[in-house]
């Protein structure tokens, strides 16, 4: 056997055995009582926007792709979920202070605003996270006006 | 074809190794510290903990022999500090405010890497400021306010070449700063500054050290939009 091939056989037994760690599924069966829906008011069409660009690396439910079973892509999903929900967790909004809650809902405003957020490495593969420039004005007015009732 | 498992077993091993060490190495730091510290013992009057001597000695005030007080007690009992507990002052956020301050003028100056530094200076001027001092209702006044500015400054740090996306951080963390230095006052005399030109025109305050305006927000070039607002000692 030459070393090529016996490196290319090591690497393919590594990645067949690596598919056996599977990373924990971030899927939380019920709405918590801290969800950002049981704090404040989020109307059904933010609702659905939030759902559909932001929950999947930023609340409790994470609607999975199919390369979740595809090791390593999976870890870094996993990672990046993680990371997301440290950040900015609408499952966990209200575990926040009143001041953290404003400060999170005027940086979700201004992260759409500047186009920080969804990602661009997101969007790429998950072309419908993309949000349309009314769909953006909904999230950044919806965003501030509940930051103004909350600080009154 | 035994040969990559065997490889594959080393590594897991070696690996697994690694962890135990880091492990082993973590529960082995506080043990040695705290039998440093125990090493110390001070005697105390059971009623009057800032009375201290050596063993069998007595009370000044109310003549009962002193027990053994462990060093850690004896450290909260310092009368610095106990002072601190009982009248609510004499806290000091010195370190947070000069961190703030240090971000400011790093912000006035359009250095967003000198922001970033002093942003972590600020975040490690609340990663050790001790919450020890402070009575329950300013923990909870202080905790509030560390939940939300630390992660601004943390933020602030990390975001370095990027100056606008600071500033915007810095917007909020200066609102943080102004309510913590309202509670827990400040050493010296700050001002309190206002830009009605950022953020579109809805305006902004930060903290300065100086009576000179220096604009945080849009440089410091740009102060005609700019006020004094007030004076906090």
């Amino acid at each position: 056997m030459t070393l090529l091939k016996k490196i290319s056989l090591i690497f393919i037994i590594i990645l067949a055995l690596i598919q056996f760690i599977q990373p924990a599924r971030n899927q939380n069966g019920q709405v918590l009582d801290t969800d950002i829906s049981k704090i404040v008011f989020v109307p059904e069409n933010v609702q659905m926007l939030l759902k559909k660009s932001c929950f999947n690396c930023h609340s409790n439910y994470t609607n999975y792709p199919f390369y979740i079973y595809i090791q390593p892509a999976g870890w870094f999903l996993s990672y990046h979920i993680q990371n997301g929900k440290e950040k900015l967790n609408f499952s966990d909004f209200g575990s926040y202070s009143k001041r953290k809650q404003e400060s999170k809902l005027k940086s979700i405003a201004e992260q759409i605003e500047n186009d920080v957020m969804p990602l661009a490495s997101y969007t790429f593969i998950h072309r419908d996270a993309i949000l349309a420039i009314e769909d953006k004005n909904v999230i950044i007015n919806w965003a501030n006006n509940t930051r103004d009732s909350l600080s009154h | 074809m035994k040969n990559p498992v065997m490889f594959l077993c080393v590594i897991f091993m070696a690996l697994a190794a690694c962890k135990n060490n880091q492990a082993q190495n973590e529960s082995n730091t506080p043990t040695s510290l705290s039998s440093e510290l125990g090493a110390e013992t001070v005697y105390a009057c059971p009623m009057h903990p800032e009375i201290k001597g050596k063993k069998g000695d007595n009370c000044s005030k109310c003549g009962m022999s002193l027990t053994e007080a462990k060093a850690t007690e004896a450290a909260t009992t310092n009368p610095d500090v106990s002072t601190g507990l009982q009248t609510g002052g004499a806290v000091s956020i010195k370190e947070i405010v000069n961190g703030y301050l240090l971000l400011k003028n790093g912000l006035a100056a359009e250095n967003s890497k000198d922001a970033a530094t002093a942003g972590k200076t600020l975040e490690s001027a609340f990663k050790s400021f001790d919450k020890k001092t402070l009575n329950a209702e300013q923990k909870k006044v202080y905790e509030e306010i560390e939940e939300d500015a630390r992660e601004h400054a943390e933020h602030i740090g990390a975001n370095s070449g990027n100056i606008e996306h600071q500033r915007e951080h810095f917007e909020t963390l200066s609102k943080d700063i102004f309510d913590l230095v309202k509670v827990f006052g400040s050493e010296q005399t700050l001002y309190q500054d206002s830009c009605s030109k950022y953020n579109k025109g809805k305006g902004a305050i930060w903290l300065s050290e100086t009576k000179e305006i220096r604009n945080p927000y849009l440089g410091e070039k740009i102060s005609a939009c700019c006020i004094r607002k007030g004076e906090i000692k």
